[in-house]
């Protein structure tokens, strides 16, 4: 019980007896019967620190938690569940309403008809690129991003200098301040690290890395796999279909994203390390001519069908993404003017003179997919094309696909960084245990989907499975709504920061496979994640002090009320 | 009422059904909370290029002008193109529908065969262990959740003894057309255990309705007239009781075929089945309203059609029925 709420209360019993006012009395006594069920009721002077009801203020509304259906997402609903209710501990009137995924989605994310949400948010190569969505002040408007409703200047200045800012040193300080900034205001809280997961039968395949977009299932992992005992084939699933084949035309969900990487080649690649690797780019080499201009040296490569990919094509490609204003590639398109072919080895892309992006590399280079002109040129609605055989430049090439069961891509044996398989599989399999029995056995080599439940926590001891975890650029984000009274107030944000029982939710729902969270910018980032920002005890108790620290007042039933006017 | 009058008049209903099924369909996911677009755009789209896709789906137009084109479309078997592969619907149910069709066909009449077999001699054997023993298990059969008994089936023979495959239609990169892996063995052994399974859910409905038809018949006098005759035991039991107790199944045949295609969701899950059950629920939970709307529509009219085709069934196969 923190001591300055008691004497608060000591004080008001003084002031109380002094007046000797009938309503102060009746209060003060509802107040010393108390039931014990209080916030904080956990010492001898404990109970709700109830005051005259006109020392209380309106109590908080009530908040409604969305939660998707236990069916979609187990543990996340079950975690839900859990800090709802740690929320009711600490005084918060807490509904959970169950969607279907896609309402739940729309309500948050499009119409902000909401108080708290949680879901699984991935960042990919760079955190200001999401950050910049989800954050900036200019994105609040219905369906731009920015579900919140967080405003910050200084956020919005730093978002955009990194933006513009070429220099890496530069970049780090900068998004360092920005960490510092959004964990102090906390408009979205990091509840748990979710990892990158490998899961494998380690007498089939082994040599697993990871890189920071896409974990283990990236091309920097997939070239440095070593099949074992002879086996030719790598065999993985995933839970529902491909819906398409076409590289522009896909919502850039994992599932697609992981093939697509894997077929097409981008101008640059990054390692394990979240360095540019020219030995396995198609870039040999690249130069930032200025500072609206990168210049890439393509090698000497060809397309799956034989045909010679050449800087034409690279330059096609750029151009071709902004001209159809492809929807994927929405985000990259604003930052390219121009691409420019200079001679038969070198190209040139430009960006627009008001719009100059830092981490041009990172955010486009590594991103717009190298298409054959030759395939691409007559399509005019290229997000829209029907393609039934994809043809790249990656070192996966396409073989077959069964809609509805199985993908199947071969090795491109020309490729300059191929992989050490026949053929990558891909089965359709909705079934967990199904999928397990597979590992078990040999018949799937990898688990692909990177599920986290109890089967994995049960197999995950076998002998002939291997379980790695790396930190991942991924995180479950709890965000209230900061347009709702009381969640626009930072402390109460904070308090239900200390509310949420990350730990229990990591070891318990998650099987010790997650991490509790704590910044926004996961470590994952490495230089560009900081662990200089505030910290949050995990605890009721400890968010309940923080509320009756900046005024908030608990009636009797242990309900938060807004400090007095 | 003439039997042509009677077709005349049940084809016109029909088309008054497809239409209000249709426009039931169309209101029902333009009712449904959610925007389409949320799961086909990136989280790193525009706001510009979400707008973009919006008006591509055309959802951006009145209601009644999707309507009217909805209508139009329909008119031709055109669902238009599925929001999230770009592919009409009309491939995505060709691609999904005949794996589903192969699927329940096949335990459909395993099913049919075995549970009016079963039917007959539990109708005939009344009273007996026999009877009991089959009647409960047919009631079993009715009453477990099918992807339930589908666990146990794959843990037991899939995972246990290894002798069913776990999951799919087939070995991987398996070669040549739909028609002519479906004749394989390989497509063959994959089918055995979803089938199985549906198989004996399915059976407990005509075993259930035979048992009961068979004892209606079985108290009427044209069977003690048969046995004055001396015919054999096992000719009355055939030849007399049971087709003329056959027909309460045919109608009901019909029709549960009809929810037989619709309602093989779960199965596909357990087995990996790529049906046409799933690709529906996939797209009812995307909001991907043109498939949703074209695979509702061939179950709908699935059932619509083999209604139709039991009510002309029963006039003909029953001349006491009429048409008035």
């Amino acid at each position: 019980m923190p001591r300055e709420r008691i004497t608060g209360r000591r004080e008001f019993l003084n002031k109380a007896a002094a007046t000797s006012g009938i309503v102060g009395l009746t209060a003060a006594a509802g107040c010393l019967g108390d039931d014990g069920d209080d916030p904080g009721d956990d010492d001898d002077d404990g109970g709700a620190d109830v005051d005259a009801d006109d020392e209380l203020g309106e109590q908080l509304p009530e908040y409604t938690f969305l939660n998707n259906a236990q069916s979609y997402n187990p543990p996340r609903h079950d975690a839900v569940n859990l800090i709802a209710d740690q929320f009711e501990e600490l005084g918060l009137d807490m509904d959970v309403e169950v969607l279907e995924w896609g309402t739940l989605f729309n309500r948050v994310d499009v119409e902000y008809d909401y108080d708290f949400s949680l879901w699984h948010t991935f960042f990919t190569v760079d955190p200001v690129l999401e950050l910049n969505s989800t954050m900036h002040s200019s994105n609040t408007g219905e369906g731009d991003g920015n579900f919140s409703g967080y405003e910050n200047p200084e956020a919005d200045d730093l978002m955009d200098q990194y933006l513009a800012e070429p220099d890496d040193e530069t970049r780090i300080e900068l998004v360092h301040d920005l960490q510092r900034i959004l964990m102090d205001d906390l408009p979205q809280m990091p509840a748990v690290d979710m990892p990158y997961l490998a899961v494998y039968n380690n007498e089939k395949v082994d040599n697993w890395e990871s890189d920071l977009a896409m974990g283990f299932n990236s091309y920097w992992t997939m070239i440095n796999l070593e099949m074992l005992d002879g086996e030719d084939t790598l065999t993985g699933y995933w839970p529902e279909a491909l819906d398409t084949m076409n590289p522009l035309g896909h919502n850039d969900e994992n599932k697609h994203s992981y093939n697509f990487e894997l077929i097409y080649d981008s101008v640059i690649r990054v390692d394990n390390e979240g360095e540019f690797d020219t030995d396995v780019s198609l870039a040999t080499d690249f130069e930032r001519v200025d500072e609206t201009t990168m210049e890439y040296t393509i090698r000497d490569h060809t397309f799956h069908d034989g045909e010679d990919l050449t800087v034409e094509d690279v330059a096609f490609s750029y151009n071709y993404i902004v001209e159809n204003e492809v929807p994927l590639y929405s985000v990259q398109a604003n930052f390219i003017e121009e691409a420019e072919v200079v001679d038969d080895e070198t190209v040139r892309i430009h960006m627009p003179e008001d719009n100059p992006l830092g981490p041009f590399n990172l955010l486009v280079g590594t991103q717009i997919p190298i298409l054959p002109e030759h395939h691409w040129a007559d399509r005019d609605t290229p997000s829209e094309a029907s393609v039934d055989e994809p043809v790249g430049s990656g070192p996966l090439q396409f073989d077959y696909w069964d809609q509805g069961a199985e993908l199947g891509l071969a090795r491109f044996d020309d490729h300059f960084a191929p992989v050490d398989f026949e053929e990558r599989v891909w089965r359709i399999i909705p079934e967990a245990s199904t999928v397990w029995e597979g590992l078990r056995e040999g018949d799937i080599t990898y688990e692909t989907f990177g599920r986290i439940d109890r089967q994995l926590d049960e197999n995950q001891d076998l002998d002939q499975i291997t379980v790695l975890t790396e930190p991942a650029t991924s995180f479950w984000h709890c965000t209230p709504n900061g347009r709702i009274d009381g969640l626009d107030d930072p402390e109460v944000r904070k308090a239900a920061f200390n509310a949420i029982p990350r730990t229990p939710i990591t070891e318990q729902i998650l099987f010790g496979v997650a991490d509790p969270g704590f910044n926004v910018v996961t470590e994952a980032f490495g230089p560009l994640h900081t662990e200089d920002v505030t910290t949050y005890e995990e605890g009721v108790d400890v968010g309940i002090e923080r509320l009756r620290d900046a005024g908030y007042v608990y009636d009797e039933d242990g309900m938060v009320h807004f400090p007095p006017e | 009422m003439s039997k042509a009058s009677f077709v005349i008049r049940r084809v016109l209903q029909l088309g008054v059904t497809f239409w209000a099924v249709g426009t039931v369909l169309f209101l029902l996911f333009r009712l449904m909370p959610g925007d389409p677009t949320s799961f086909v755009v990136s989280s790193q789209m525009t706001p510009e290029a979400r707008q973009q896709i919006i008006d591509s789906f055309g959802l951006n137009d009145p209601l009644h002008v999707q309507y009217i084109a909805f209508l139009q479309n329909a008119l031709t078997l055109d669902f238009g193109q599925s929001f999230h592969s770009n592919e009409p619907v009309r491939s995505v149910i060709w691609t999904y529908l005949p794996n589903t069709l192969v699927l329940m066909l096949t335990a459909f009449v395993i099913a049919y065969i075995l549970g009016i077999t079963l039917g007959v001699f539990t109708g005939w054997y009344r009273g007996t262990n026999f009877e009991k023993t089959t009647v409960v298990t047919a009631l079993t059969a009715r009453s477990v959740p099918t992807f339930y008994v589908g666990l146990i089936v794959l843990w037991i023979f899939g995972a246990g003894l290894g002798v069913i495959p776990m999951s799919g239609t087939g070995t991987s990169g398996m070669e040549g057309s739909w028609w002519s892996r479906i004749f394989t063995t390989t497509f063959l052994h994959h089918l055995v255990a979803p089938a199985a399974v549906l198989a004996f859910y399915y059976m407990g409905y005509p075993l259930l309705i035979m048992r009961s038809s068979m004892m209606e018949v079985l108290s009427q006098d044209f069977i003690d007239v048969c046995r004055a005759k001396g015919l054999s035991e096992r000719t009355i039991m055939f030849k007399h009781a049971a087709r003329n107790a056959m027909l309460p199944i045919l109608t009901a045949a019909a029709i549960a075929l009809g929810y037989a295609v619709g309602g093989s969701v779960l199965i596909e899950t357990v087995f990996g089945w790529p049906g046409i059950g799933r690709e529906m629920v996939r797209a009812v939970l995307r909001r991907d309203f043109p498939v949703a709307q074209g695979t509702f529509m061939v179950l709908a009219a699935t059932i619509i059609i083999l209604n139709f085709v039991a009510d002309l069934l029963y006039g003909y196969l029953d001349p006491r029925v009429t048409y008035d």
